[in-house]
C-alpha cells in the first residue's frame, strides 16, 4: 500500500509539473498595462496555482487507478465492498470549501480596490453606437475623439453609454471591461501603468459590425496628454 | 425495436380498434404524417385569415403583416394542427368532446417495425429512442454549423459567409445545441431508462410523454428554419440579448417562438419524471435505493419546472416588444434593458445544471458497474446532487457581473457561485474514490465517463476563475468563456450522452455496438476536442472577444489549427454514426445483463418487454452492491427468498 501511495505521488508530481510549465512557459495573459490588472492577474495566479493541485490530484488517481487495476473486459470478478469513508467525505468537503472562499475574499479585495476611486480621476464618458466608439472629456471642455487618449500613471473614471444596443468596453492590456447599456450609466476605472498603443474592443455582440467595432487607445506621458488636450479645445 | 411476442398483457385488451374505412381513407384522415401535414397547412390557413379578417375589420394598416401571421399561424396555429394531425390530442379530444374514446388497446404501445418511431408512440421506450434519434440528427446539424463558422475563422477577415449568416451561425449552433441535443438527449436516455430502473411500466403520463416528444422536432425545425426567412437567422447569440434582439430582423421570432416549443416539451417531460419517480417506484424502492441517473433526474426536473417559465417569459417579452411594441426592454418606453439578462440566466443558469446533472447520474451508474464498487458515498452523491439545486437558483448573475447591474450583487454572487465547487467536487472526488481498488473494464462507456471526468475538471476550474469577479471582468465575453462552456457542455454533458449511449445501447437496441469502433471514436473524439478548445482560453485571455468573424492577426495561427481540429472532431462524429448504424443493423445480440449491473433495467430481456416487467420486482437493497456477498437491488420472484442489505 505504501509502495503503491508513493507511485501515486510520483504520477501526481509529474502531471503537476507538465502542467505547471503550460501555465507558465506561455504567456496567457497580455503584459499588463493597468494597475487594476496587476492586481487581477494576482488573483488569477492564486487561482492558477490552486486549479494545477486540484487538477493533478483528481487526474492522478484516475491513471494510477486505471493503471494499477485495469482488468479485461471479461473479469468477472468484484471489487472490495467500500461504502464510503466519512472522515474522506468530511475533508474532500470542507478543503475545497476553504480554498474557495480564499479565493472569493481575495477576490472581494481585488475588485473592492479597483472600484476605489481616488481624488479626481479623469473624466472620460466612453459612447458606444453601432459600430464605433466616441470618448467624451468633460473636464477637458467637453471635446469628443475617435481615439482614446490617456496621460500615464493618471487615474480614469470611465462612464459609459450607449445610443442603441449594449456594448462592452474592453482593452485587453488593462484588464477591465464594462458593458455599456441604453439607459443606464455604467462605470468603471483605469489606472494606466505604461504608454503604448493598444486597442479598444467591443466585447458585447452588437450586431453586424460587431467585429469590427475596434478604435485605438494611446496612454501617453502627461505632457503629451496635455499638448493632445490643447490642440483640441 | 421492442419486443412484442413475449407479452401476456396484450391479449387481455379488446383488440385494435379499426375506423370501418378503406385504407387510403386512414392513410389521409387516419392519424399519422400524412395528416399532419394537410392539418398543419390547414391550420395556417385558417388562423391567416383569423387574423387578416381581424385587421381588416378594425381597420388596421396593412392587412397584411408578415411578422404577426408568421408568429401566430405559422409558429402557433401550424404546430397545434401537425400535433392534432399526427393524433397526439386524439384521446384527449374524444373524451373532453363527450364521444366515446377508444377502446385502450395498447396498440399505440411497442414498436413492432420502424414505422412506429414515426407515429405518436405512448411507449416510454420507443419515445425514448425518438427523443435520442432526433436529438443525434439536431447534433449533426448543429456540428455542420459549427464547422462552418470555423472554416471562416480559419482565417483574420471574412471569407465564406456574410456578417449577418456569421452570426446566425453561431447564434443557430448554439441555440441547437443547448434546446435540441444536450436537454433533450437526456430527457431521451432518461426517457428509457428511469422509468425500469424504478421498476415501473411505463411513465406517469404517456400520452404526455408522447406528446413533449413530438414538441421537441417543431422547435427544431423552427431553429433551423429562420436561415430561409427574409434577412437570416436570428443572430443574437442564444442568449437574445435586448435590445439587439428587438431590432433584429424576422429570423429572430424563430428563436422567440421555438424556445416555447423546447420550453413546454422540457417541462411537460420534467413534471412526468416528478410525477413517475415519486409514484412509480417498485414496492421497497425507497429515495435511499434508487439508481444515482434517478436522483440525478428527479433534481434536474425540479430545476427544469422552476426555471423554464423564465426563459418562456423572457422570449415572450421580447417578441411583444417586436410585434406588439410594449417597451418591456425598451428604455425610451420606461423599459429596463437589464431585467432581460436578469430573467433570461435566471433560466439559464439552472440550464446548466439541467445539462450536467443528468450527465452526473450516467457517469455514477457507468463507474461504479464498470469499476466494479459501490458508488463511494452513495447518500452525499445524491445530496450534491440537492446542493448544486439549490445553489443554482442563487448565481444567475454571474453572467452579469460586467453588465452594469446592482454594483453589490457581484460579491454575493460571486460566493455562491464559488461555493458550487464544493458539492461539484465532492462528485468528482467520490468517482475517483470509486475507482480506488475496482476491477476497472475500460470499456468504451467508462472510456467516455472517466474521459468526461477528466475534462469536467478542467471546466469546473475555469469556472472558478470565471466565477472570482476580477478575473472575470477581464475574461468575460471573450474565447477563455467560449472554452470553458465546451469543456463543461462538451468534455462535460457530450461525453456522458455518448457514455450513456454507448452504456445502455445494448438494452435499447438488443444488440452490442462494436468495441473497437467504440474506443477509436473516444481517442478520435477525445484528442480532437482538446486540441479544439483548449487553445481558446488562451486566445481569449489574450485579447480574441467571442462571437467575431475577424480578429487580430496574432490570433491566425492558432485559429487555424482550432479549425482543423474542429474538423477531426466532426469526422469522429462519422465513427460513432457508423457505429450505431451498422451494429442495430447486424451487430451481435445482446443479453440481459452484459455488464452484470445490478440495477432493475439489466434484469429484463434486451430489448426489455413492452410492459418492461413481467414479474413486478421487489426492491430489496441498493442499486450499487458490487462486492457484498449475496447482496440482491432487487428479486423478480417473492420477496422472501431474498435477503435484506442495509443500504
Amino acid at each position: 500500500m505504501r509502495k503503491g501511495i508513493v507511485q501515486l505521488a510520483a504520477i501526481a508530481v509529474v502531471i503537476g509539473v507538465a502542467v505547471t510549465l503550460v501555465a507558465v512557459l506561455f504567456q496567457w495573459l497580455p503584459t499588463s498595462a493597468s494597475e487594476e490588472f496587476d492586481r487581477i492577474q494576482a488573483v488569477y495566479w492564486l487561482a492558477t496555482v490552486i486549479s494545477i493541485g486540484i487538477f493533478s490530484l483528481v487526474t492522478a488517481v484516475i491513471v494510477y487507478s486505471v493503471w494499477r487495476w485495469r482488468v479485461p473486459a471479461d473479469d468477472d470478478a468484484d471489487g472490495p465492498p467500500i461504502h464510503g469513508h466519512t472522515g474522506l467525505e468530511i475533508l474532500w468537503t470542507a478543503v475545497p470549501a476553504v480554498l474557495v472562499i480564499i479565493i472569493g475574499i481575495v477576490s472581494a479585495i481585488v475588485l473592492a480596490r479597483n472600484r476605489e476611486a481616488g481624488t479626481r480621476p479623469l473624466q472620460v464618458e466612453a459612447v458606444g453606437q453601432q459600430f464605433a466608439w466616441r470618448f467624451v472629456y468633460p473636464d477637458e471642455g467637453g471635446f469628443s475623439s475617435g481615439e482614446l487618449v490617456l496621460p500615464v500613471r493618471r487615474e480614469a473614471e470611465f462612464t459609459m453609454r450607449s445610443m442603441d444596443v449594449i456594448h462592452s468596453f474592453w482593452v485587453p492590456e488593462f484588464g477591465q471591461k464594462m458593458d455599456a447599456v441604453p439607459g443606464i450609466e455604467t462605470t468603471i476605472l483605469v489606472t494606466p501603468t505604461r504608454t503604448g498603443e493598444f486597442a479598444v474592443v467591443c466585447a458585447e455582440l452588437c450586431g453586424l459590425g460587431h467585429a469590427t467595432m475596434r478604435a485605438r487607445a494611446r496612454v501617453v506621458t502627461e505632457a503629451e496628454f496635455t499638448q493632445w488636450v490643447e490642440e483640441r479645445q | 425495436m421492442t419486443a412484442t411476442q413475449h407479452d401476456p398483457h396484450v391479449a387481455e385488451y379488446p383488440a385494435r380498434f379499426e375506423p370501418p374505412r378503406g385504407r387510403a381513407w386512414r392513410l389521409v384522415f387516419g392519424p399519422g404524417l400524412v395528416r399532419g401535414a394537410w392539418m398543419a397547412g390547414l391550420f395556417f390557413l385558417l388562423v391567416t385569415a383569423l387574423v387578416d379578417a381581424l385587421r381588416w375589420w378594425w381597420g388596421w394598416d396593412p392587412v397584411w403583416d408578415t411578422e404577426i401571421v408568421l408568429a401566430l399561424a405559422g409558429m402557433v396555429g401550424a404546430p397545434i394542427g401537425f400535433l392534432a394531425g399526427i393524433g397526439a390530442f386524439d384521446y384527449w379530444l374524444y373524451y373532453i368532446s363527450g364521444r366515446p374514446t377508444r377502446p385502450e388497446d395498447h396498440s399505440g404501445h411497442g414498436a413492432s417495425s420502424w414505422r412506429d418511431y414515426f407515429r405518436v408512440n405512448t411507449d416510454h421506450k420507443v419515445i425514448g429512442i425518438q427523443y435520442i434519434v432526433t436529438t443525434f440528427v439536431f447534433f449533426a446539424v448543429g456540428g455542420l454549423m459549427a464547422m462552418l463558422f470555423r472554416a471562416e475563422l480559419a482565417q483574420p477577415g471574412l471569407q465564406f459567409v456574410d456578417s449577418q449568416t456569421f452570426n446566425g451561425l453561431v447564434s443557430a449552433h448554439a441555440t441547437l445545441m443547448i434546446f435540441l441535443f444536450v436537454i433533450p438527449a437526456f430527457a431521451g436516455i432518461a426517457n428509457f431508462v428511469v422509468p425500469l430502473m424504478l421498476g415501473a411500466p411505463d411513465m406517469a403520463f404517456p400520452r404526455l410523454n408522447a406528446l413533449s416528444f413530438w414538441l421537441l422536432p417543431i422547435a427544431g425545425i423552427m431553429f433551423v428554419a429562420s436561415f430561409v426567412a427574409p434577412g437570416g437567422s436570428f443572430a443574437a447569440g442564444w442568449t437574445g440579448y435586448a435590445p439587439l434582439a428587438e431590432g433584429q430582423p424576422l429570423g429572430q421570432t424563430f428563436f422567440n417562438m421555438g424556445v416555447q416549443w423546447a420550453g413546454a416539451s422540457s417541462v411537460m417531460t420534467a413534471l412526468n419524471f416528478l410525477v413517475t419517480i415519486i409514484t412509480m417506484r417498485a414496492p421497497g424502492m425507497t429515495f435511499w435505493r434508487m439508481p444515482l441517473l434517478v436522483w440525478a433526474n428527479f433534481t434536474t426536473s425540479l430545476l427544469v419546472v422552476v426555471a423554464t417559465p423564465f426563459i418562456a417569459g423572457s422570449q415572450f417579452f421580447v417578441m411583444f416588444d417586436r410585434i406588439m411594441h410594449t417597451s418591456f426592454f425598451i428604455p425610451e418606453g420606461g423599459g429596463y434593458v437589464l431585467g432581460y439578462q436578469h430573467i433570461f440566466w435566471f433560466y439559464s443558469h439552472p440550464a446548466v445544471y439541467i445539462m450536467m446533472l443528468p450527465g452526473f447520474g450516467i457517469v455514477s451508474e457507468v463507474i461504479s458497474t464498470m469499476a466494479r464498487k459501490p458508488i463511494f458515498g452513495y447518500r452525499l452523491m445524491a445530496l450534491s446532487l440537492v446542493g448544486i439545486l439549490v445553489l443554482g437558483f442563487s448565481v444567475w448573475a454571474h453572467h452579469m457581473f460586467v453588465a452594469g447591474m446592482a454594483d453589490w450583487l457581484r460579491v454575493p454572487m460571486m460566493i455562491t457561485t464559488l461555493l458550487i465547487a464544493v458539492p461539484t467536487g465532492i462528485k468528482v472526488f467520490s468517482w475517483t474514490a470509486t475507482l480506488w481498488r475496482g476491477r476497472i473494464r475500460l470499456t468504451t462507456p467508462m472510456l467516455f465517463a472517466l474521459g468526461f471526468v477528466t475534462m469536467f475538471v478542467i471546466g469546473g476550474l475555469s469556472g472558478i476563475y470565471l466565477g472570482s469577479v476580477p478575473i472575470d471582468i477581464a475574461a468575460s465575453d471573450t474565447y477563455f468563456i467560449v472554452a470553458h462552456i465546451h469543456y463543461v457542455l462538451f468534455g462535460g454533458s457530450v461525453f456522458t450522452i455518448f457514455a450513456g449511449i454507448y452504456y445502455w445501447y445494448p438494452k435499447m437496441t438488443g444488440r452490442m455496438y462494436d468495441e473497437r469502433l467504440g474506443k477509436i471514436h473516444f481517442w478520435l473524439t477525445f484528442v480532437s476536442f482538446n486540441v479544439t478548445f483548449f487553445p481558446m482560453h488562451y486566445v481569449g485571455l489574450r485579447g480574441m472577444p467571442r462571437r467575431v468573424f475577424d480578429y487580430k492577426e496574432a490570433f491566425g495561427d492558432l485559429n487555424f489549427v482550432i479549425t482543423i481540429a474542429s474538423f477531426a472532431l466532426g469526422a469522429s462524429f462519422v465513427v460513432f454514426l457508423y457505429n450505431m448504424v451498422l451494429s442495430w443493423k447486424a451487430g451481435p445480440a445482446a443479453e440481459g445483463n452484459p455488464w452484470r449491473a445490478h440495477t432493475l433495467e439489466w434484469q429484463v430481456t434486451s430489448p426489455p418487454p413492452v410492459f418492461n416487467f413481467d414479474e413486478i420486482p421487489q426492491v430489496v437493497g441498493g442499486p450499487y452492491e458490487y462486492g457484498v456477498a449475496g447482496a440482491r437491488h432487487a428479486v423478480m420472484s417473492p420477496a422472501r427468498e431474498a435477503q435484506e442489505v442495509p443500504a
